[in-house]
């Protein structure tokens, strides 16, 4: 078999940047969070780190453990459903239907992944697709629950501690909070024991099978960690448009996730936050021209992947060090020219 | 139920599972060979279909279309393949996936574009229309035919991988594309080889399916997810495997179909999922 999937993406260590910046990049997304709903409009920015924290689960598989899943939004729309459901039918308090959210997708990824990580490389990334197509086609078919194409209307967004939530600001508030929650979370997980030892595990899987660690146990709690992260977006997501789209749960979602973080760079906590933000913001204005709108998210995915590898944050480190070589190059020209 | 019932559906189970067979062995020469899960092999099988619909409203000529179609589908593959794939050799396999992904929305919106976002309907040639009587009961002709054209197709298959020397070439660029590139072979030609051929399979298999399922923008979607069980449960380039992974999915398709429509297609993952819970490596246990 060929060297493992997203071996090659990957700048090695993270943490080394990590103690030189510390304090910068959590300046410039608190920054955001602030700035956002200013220039963008509510629904949209509350999409955004919705959608960054969708990307924070897939990340881990993919960024940090070298996993391409290829089905998150089966995580993602599970949960948006099952917490949607209660929601609509039986009234639970948005805490509850948060967590439900969360472990729904958990427990949907631990059996997904179980599968899945009984097997690598291509046939892996093939595995996460059909097994999302699985769900998919449940939830088109149990129309008496979901809706079908229809999806699932009437989700509502009920009060939090009190306090209504359903002005859009208000809403963003929550969101927001929530994502920086969930990055902080992340960013412990990714430098904990367990981080190092998937990414041990994306580097070198049979010596780190040979240090005692049980590869398949890691890649399992990485889905499961993983897929809580997508069922919390998942349920946000339901309470921020009040309906669960049949496309929630569908291959293009899945699709859409694994683009966003690796346009943002996906060897990097920040890449998916940063992809997330260029991605919903992109998709939300071209689909709003044209109703064939995929027809260019699909030639996005073409020339970014052709032209513009790498992503946002590596087309910005580019960027810089040809500035500096350019700096330093002119008067050196200079100099020759007197010779 | 009835038993001539139950036969027909067995026999729409081998019709359907030898399509799926041919989409698995598409798939799995482009995925041995070049190393990516090819995300846009369904929306090239729908395009298949669509091409097959246009050449015969242009020539009148089922079987003219039914070859024009698919070659028309592998050039489109050696497109892909040299002014997409090949300039993302370096880059690695996550880029090249994105892209046969991005590929897949853009050939899909397009036949929505081209054709239409409805449904469409496509009758088989004259000579196939109508039943044929098998004694048990009566069963289309177009379905036989099918069957056997598909059958003819996996045997070609099979022909040229193990009897001809580019076919041995193949299979030797599944196992280990180094050592066929040490030995002087143009792994480059190898690679836009596989995918047009893979495509051509997929092709033909889009433009067969078409009179039997009519024509639908999302057909290749449904259609990708099937590919991609055959070649898990298979095996990469294992074209017996292919078969009976193919067959096992149509015919328990169909089955369900009987008591269960609405859970027809789910029910393909099922099989795939309680496969692997029995044999994790997949029915022929190949790596």
């Amino acid at each position: 078999m060929s060297p493992a999937w997203g071996e090659e993406a990957q700048p090695s260590n993270q943490s080394q940047s990590h103690s030189t910046v510390l304090n910068r990049p959590w300046l410039v997304i608190l920054g955001a969070v602030v700035l956002l709903p200013v220039f963008v409009r509510h629904a949209i920015a509350t999409e955004i780190w919705i959608f960054a924290i969708f990307g924070l689960g897939l990340n881990l598989l993919m960024g940090y453990t070298g996993l391409l899943s290829f089905g998150q939004a089966t995580f993602f729309g599970s949960a948006a459903y099952v917490a949607g459901y209660l929601l609509k039918h039986h009234g639970v308090n948005v805490f509850v239907a948060l967590l439900i959210g969360i472990v729904v997708g958990a427990v949907s990824a631990a059996v997904v992944g179980y599968l899945c990580v009984q097997r690598s490389g291509l046939y892996f990334i093939m595995l996460t697709f059909a097994l999302n197509q699985m769900f998919y086609f449940t939830a088109y078919q149990w129309t008496s629950v979901t809706g079908g194409e229809d999806g699932m209307p009437g989700i509502p967004r009920p009060p939090m501690l009190g306090l209504d939530v359903r002005a859009p600001l208000a809403y963003y508030t929550v969101v927001a909070a929530l994502f920086v929650l969930s990055l902080w979370v992340m960013k412990r997980v990714v430098e904990s024991p367990l981080g190092k030892i998937l990414q041990c595990i994306r580097e070198n899987e049979p010596r780190a099978a040979a240090l005692g660690y049980d590869a398949a146990r890691m890649k399992l709690v990485a889905f499961v960690v993983g897929g809580a992260f997508s069922g919390l977006a998942g349920v946000l997501y339901a309470m921020l448009f009040g309906i669960v789209p049949l496309e929630a749960i569908g291959f293009v979602f899945s699709g859409n996730v694994v683009f966003a973080t690796l346009i943002g760079g996906s060897g990097s906590l920040y890449g998916p936050v940063i992809g997330s933000f260029v991605f919903i913001w992109l998709s939300e204005s071209v689909s709003a021209m044209w109703a064939r709108w995929p027809l260019l998210l699909g030639l996005a995915f073409v020339i970014v992947v052709l032209f513009f590898r790498g992503g946002v944050v590596e087309a910005w480190a580019r960027f810089w060090a040809w500035r500096a070589t350019r700096g330093r190059r002119a008067p050196s020209a200079g100099a020759d020219a007197t010779h | 139920m009835n038993g001539a019932l139950l036969f027909s559906q067995l026999l729409n189970g081998i019709a359907t599972g030898m399509l799926y067979a041919l989409m698995g062995i598409g798939l799995s020469i482009i995925t041995g060979v070049l190393n990516i899960p090819n995300f846009a092999h369904g929306a090239l099988f729908a395009l298949g279909a669509y091409l097959l619909y246009t050449v015969i409203q242009v020539i009148g000529s089922f079987w003219l279309a039914l070859v024009l179609a698919p070659v028309g589908v592998a050039l489109l593959g050696i497109a892909i393949e040299y002014g997409g794939i090949r300039p993302l050799y370096k880059a690695g396999h996550d880029y090249q996936l994105l892209l046969t992904f991005g590929l897949s929305l853009i050939v899909t919106e397009a036949i929505i574009l081209v054709w239409s976002p409805v449904g469409m309907s496509q009758l088989p040639p004259p000579i196939l229309r109508g039943g044929f009587d098998l004694g048990v009961a009566i069963y289309p002709k177009y379905r036989l035919f099918v069957m056997v054209a598909a059958g003819l197709l996996v045997l070609g298959a099979w022909l040229f991988l193990e009897k001809t020397r580019y076919g041995a070439i193949m299979r030797a660029g599944i196992e280990d594309k180094e050592m066929v590139s040490l030995l002087g072979i143009d792994i480059h030609r190898l690679f836009t080889t596989a995918f047009a051929l893979g495509c051509f399979l997929a092709g033909i298999a889009g433009a067969l399916t078409a009179p039997i399922r009519g024509l639908n923008p999302l057909m290749g979607v449904d259609m990708l997810g099937i590919a991609f069980v055959v070649v898990t449960l298979a095996g990469l380039g294992n074209l017996l495997g292919s078969i009976v992974a193919g067959l096992m999915v149509g015919v328990a398709q169909s089955l369900v179909a009987l008591v269960w429509p609405e859970a027809s297609v789910a029910v393909i993952f099922a099989v795939m999922a309680a496969v692997l819970l029995v044999r994790p490596q997949g029915l022929f246990g190949i790596r």
